[in-house]
């Protein structure tokens, strides 16, 4: 009984798959998960910040610019999430604070990526003595905790928002490596394959046409959960005084400076945290959403 | 079963001399010549060299990096610039805090992880899954460190419960404790729950329940010990992640452990001591990892079978 | 015991099953009776997914909810009402009077478990000894399935399909049930051991006294060990009788197509004569006689009333409305 309704499941599958692009198909399983359509939504209003904050901003005044006379006022009307040790308004920097995080997140995972890709599709391919070289390097990267190793990266090169962005983006290529490669290997030995080789088609190209479209949807699943935990890891840095170098309001260095003050303005720690949160959140909700959509087999 | 642990054991000799020479290699960037800054501005050429001798910076990085090794072996990991103290002595004398922690953070992570996470699984769909999973969700997107400060507004300075910080008894590491195992326990929960789902379809359950098995003992005793590979998997990479990486916690809550004595060594550019405690913390966790691989062996017959072969 | 059970094993009235899914209701079984002899053997049989399994899960009310929703208005087995069992009465009897046989030996046993310890979980749990006691008696089983009582420290990794066949075998029976639900117990194996295990199921039967219900699609088989055969189409019974009646008075033109599907041995050049077209799907059934699409002798009639089971004569019954004509009769090839 159960094979054959899995069965006819199949052929209705199959059958529907058939009838609507491939990205049509995926649009509509994302559409019946309303998790990901909050994530989705959250997502787009929190870039649409991060690009208009410019606008709606002087850097120099409202974001960076001191007034002691207003330092460490609780939350008002006239400033909704009260004000810091040296009278910034803390709302203003909040969503200021956007286009710091988005930006360390996608760069890192930006550099991750293309390094990633590049080595785990070049290793599965090429094979041999390269791929172990490559694989026991990644061994290497994977048995430092990410954490020691972008504090590493960082101290190595200074602190700044590039080098930031380079550390977390090293400290979370190893898993690329390995997805990618993986994913090469499945493909590598298919006959579609040796018949691209066969007409004389160069490696670069065969991966680049005929092996990577097969693990792109595990790659983009891959970078948009990686985009979540990199702004951790950023906000981590940070806190820690190795991230964004003051005055820029970057959330975790906002938490960093309202740790002092923890006892008395509480509200300090409470906003910038929240925004963190409320990112990766729906970051992490939209990957979710995006893995069972591309790979319904895990939907469950 | 020896054998494939001593070959293991044997393969981790390269990827502990590469993760030494990695670190090696960036501290190197990062330090520079230290010698200009310990002499002072005074000091002349020969004074210099003289010092460079001492503390053994001498030769190319890969001559410094054999040496290191060399005495690595020996137990010998230098002496802080700052201190002046053995490197060696101050990592031992912080290891046993980090482990503390580590420890009762994977047993606050499990304690929460396994229940709901095979909750969510055997009543798919239902509110209970719904719920564990919201939670596990809030519990993956709240960086850890500000669910440690939050937990010290709410339960150190509101309730007065317990200290701010500090390592003054078991009072001193609940928070910490709760703060790094949240957010686990909120991977392990969606692990298991996956794992489980993966589980709970299978034939063998049907032929368990056919047999009289109690539902219960159908799930805890057929189900569990099956789906437990992948739990272990990410119970090997969190427990290794939170020996090396509760810097965070450890920095919100002053707690002495292994995470705070690297960060503080890097803010005083005291590379030995960095350079000495992330090589052991590496170690520690490329050992955690092999110990996970042999706990495999236990719980799936199959995977001791491969490895014997 | 003594039970007011009118000497069956089993006694079935008018069992529905379905399952609710997302997609939409899946009518697997749909009402159908069934009653069964102390010590005979019914084979139950049909196409995949014709219901068969599916039939024998509920017996064992083990159909899972969700989305399986099962009514039945009797089920009585040895003269207990078993629906009116809770999931402690429930437990105690499975294994113990009625115990199954799953169809896939591969994935029918846990694989971290080893297999003397999969069998003395059974008597373990129900006939209270110790584990040690259990796990001997674990072992006299697997030498009575033919296997070696030092293979009982094995894992079912370590074993070939026949092997994890006669392992399952070997569970079923180690409380000595009353009923034995076999569900295609040979499907996944190589027709040489086929053959071993079908001989063992039916040696042991006689030993222990067994009654039983042989699922199965292998018409072979069925000749080789039932009494009785019901034919099983889109979850309805179509044809039952004695094996003499169904295999040599042949009615329901669907039974005719199962064995005019069937190798000639004796004609090597005849031609085989398949039913036409698929099983319908359970999800969208026809009205009327689900067979009545791929059926030679169907009428306009037969498309919209289902027909039920009606009687031949004393130990033979087919639903098929063709019936009511009194010269209608199939035309049934002749094996002999």
């Amino acid at each position: 009984m159960t094979t054959y309704t899995q069965v006819q499941k199949q052929q209705r599958a199959t059958k529907r798959y058939k009838k609507r692009s491939s990205f049509e198909e995926i649009w509509r399983q994302l559409r019946r998960n309303k998790g990901a359509i909050l994530g989705m939504i959250l997502v787009a209003v929190i870039v649409i910040i991060a690009l208009i904050s410019p606008l709606i901003y002087d850097y120099q005044k409202d974001i960076a610019g001191q007034n002691i006379k207003q330092r460490l006022q609780k939350p008002s009307a006239e400033h909704w999430f009260g004000t810091d040790e040296l009278g910034r308004d803390i709302f203003a920097r909040v969503l200021y604070g956007a286009r710091y995080s988005l930006a360390v997140g996608v760069v890192a995972v930006l550099v991750a990526l293309v390094i990633g890709v590049t080595l785990g599709a070049s290793a599965g391919y090429i094979g041999g003595t390269f791929e172990n070289i490559v694989m026991r390097v990644t061994d290497i990267f994977l048995a430092i905790p990410s954490v020691l190793m972008a504090i590493a990266v960082v101290s190595a090169l200074g602190k700044s928002t590039l080098n930031l962005m380079l550390a977390v983006g090293l400290a979370s290529t190893a898993p690329f490596v390995r997805v990618v490669r993986a994913s090469v290997l499945v493909v590598k030995d298919e006959e579609y394959i040796e018949a691209a080789r066969a007409i004389g088609m160069r490696p670069w190209k065969i991966i680049l046409v005929h092996i990577l479209p097969n693990c792109v949807s595990q790659i983009i699943v891959q970078a948009t959960l990686r985009v979540a935990s990199a702004i951790i890891s950023a906000a981590q840095l940070s806190f820690l005084g190795l991230g964004v170098p003051a005055p820029a309001p970057e959330w975790g260095s906002m938490l960093s400076s309202g740790r002092q003050y923890i006892r008395d303005h509480s509200y300090m720690t409470l906003f910038p945290g929240l925004a963190i949160m409320v990112t990766v959140l729906s970051l992490n909700l939209f990957g979710d959403g995006l893995r069972d959509a591309l790979d319904p087999k895990l939907k469950r | 079963m020896y054998r494939y642990i001593l070959k293991r054991l044997l393969m981790l000799i390269p990827v502990l001399l590469g993760v030494a020479f990695l670190i090696f290699a960036i501290m190197d960037v990062a330090a520079g010549d230290p010698v200009y800054s310990i002499a002072g501005p005074d000091a002349t050429e020969e004074q210099l060299d003289a010092l460079r001798e001492e503390m053994g910076l001498k030769g190319t990085l890969l001559e410094r990096y054999v040496r290191y090794i060399g005495n690595l072996v020996r137990g010998d990991l230098g002496t802080s610039y700052v201190t002046k103290l053995d490197v060696m002595d101050v990592y031992m004398q912080r290891l046993p805090n980090t482990l503390k922690l580590a420890i009762l953070t994977m047993v606050v992570a499990v304690g929460m992880a396994i229940p709901l996470g095979v909750t969510a699984a055997v009543h798919q769909n239902s509110i209970r899954d719904t719920v564990s999973m919201v939670l596990a969700l809030l519990g993956l997107s709240m960086p850890n460190f500000w669910l440690g400060l939050l937990l010290i507004m709410f339960f150190s300075l509101k309730l007065g419960w317990f200290p701010t910080g500090g390592n003054q008894g078991f009072r001193s590491i609940v928070l910490p404790a709760i703060t790094v195992g949240a957010g686990l326990a909120a991977l392990m929960t969606r692990t298991t729950r996956s794992s489980m789902l993966d589980v709970i379809r299978q034939d063998y359950l049907r032929t368990a329940r056919a047999k009289g098995v109690s539902e219960k003992n159908v799930i805890q005793k057929h189900a569990l010990k099956n789906a437990l590979i992948p739990i272990i998997t990410v119970f090997g990479v969190q427990f290794s992640n939170v020996l090396g990486g509760s810097v965070l916690a450890e920095t919100v809550f002053a707690w002495p452990g292994v995470g705070r004595l690297v960060v503080d060594a890097i803010d005083q550019r005291d590379i030995p001591t960095v350079t000495g405690a992330l090589v052991l913390t590496t170690m520690l966790v490329t050992l955690v990892n092999l110990l996970v691989d042999i706990i495999y062996a236990y719980v799936d017959p199959r995977i001791k079978a491969q490895y014997t072969k | 015991m003594t039970k007011n059970n009118n000497g069956l094993i089993l006694e079935v009235n008018n069992l529905v099953v379905r399952y609710e899914t997302m997609d939409g209701i899946v009518r697997a079984v749909n009402g159908i009776d069934l009653k069964l002899g102390y010590k005979r053997t019914l084979g139950l049989v049909g196409e995949t997914g014709a219901g068969k399994t599916t039939t024998a899960l509920a017996l064992l009310r083990l159909v899972p909810d969700p989305p399986g929703i099962v009514e039945c208005e009797k089920l009585e087995i040895d003269g207990e009402n078993i629906l009116t069992f809770d999931s402690d009465k429930l437990d105690q009897i499975r294994g113990k009077d009625i115990s199954m046989i799953f169809q896939d030996p591969m994935t029918a046993l846990n694989p971290v478990y080893t297999v003397g310890e999969q069998i003395a979980e059974s008597i373990e749990l129900h006939e209270h000894v110790s584990k040690t006691e259990a796990l001997k008696r674990a072992g006299d089983m697997l030498e009575l399935v033919g296997i070696p009582r030092s293979r009982a420290n094995d894992y079912p990794h370590q074993f070939s399909g026949g092997m994890k066949q006669r392992v399952v075998i070997a569970i079923a029976l180690a409380c000595n049930p009353q009923l034995l639900l076999a569900d295609e117990p040979t499907t996944a194996l190589d027709v040489t051991i086929q053959a071993q295990v079908l001989e063992l199921m039916h040696e042991l039967k006689e030993k222990y006294n067994t009654s039983m219900i042989m699922i199965t699609h292998d018409l072979g088989i069925v000749a080789e060990i039932c009494d009785e055969v019901a034919v099983m189409y889109a979850g309805r019974i179509v044809e039952e009788g004695t094996l003499e009646k169904v295999f040599n008075h042949t009615k329901h033109p669907y039974t005719e197509g199962l064995f005019n599907s069937l190798p000639n041995v004796k004609d090597r050049k005849a031609k085989l004569k398949p039913i036409k077209g698929l099983m319908p799907d359970p999800m969208d059934l026809p009205p009327g006689c689900a067979f009545a699409p791929r059926c030679d002798y169907a009428t306009e009639a037969c498309t919209q009333k289902v027909p039920t089971l009606t009687s031949i004569d004393e130990a033979h019954r087919v639903a098929c409305i063709r019936y009511d004509e009194p010269d209608f009769h199939i035309e049934r090839r002749i094996l002999s």
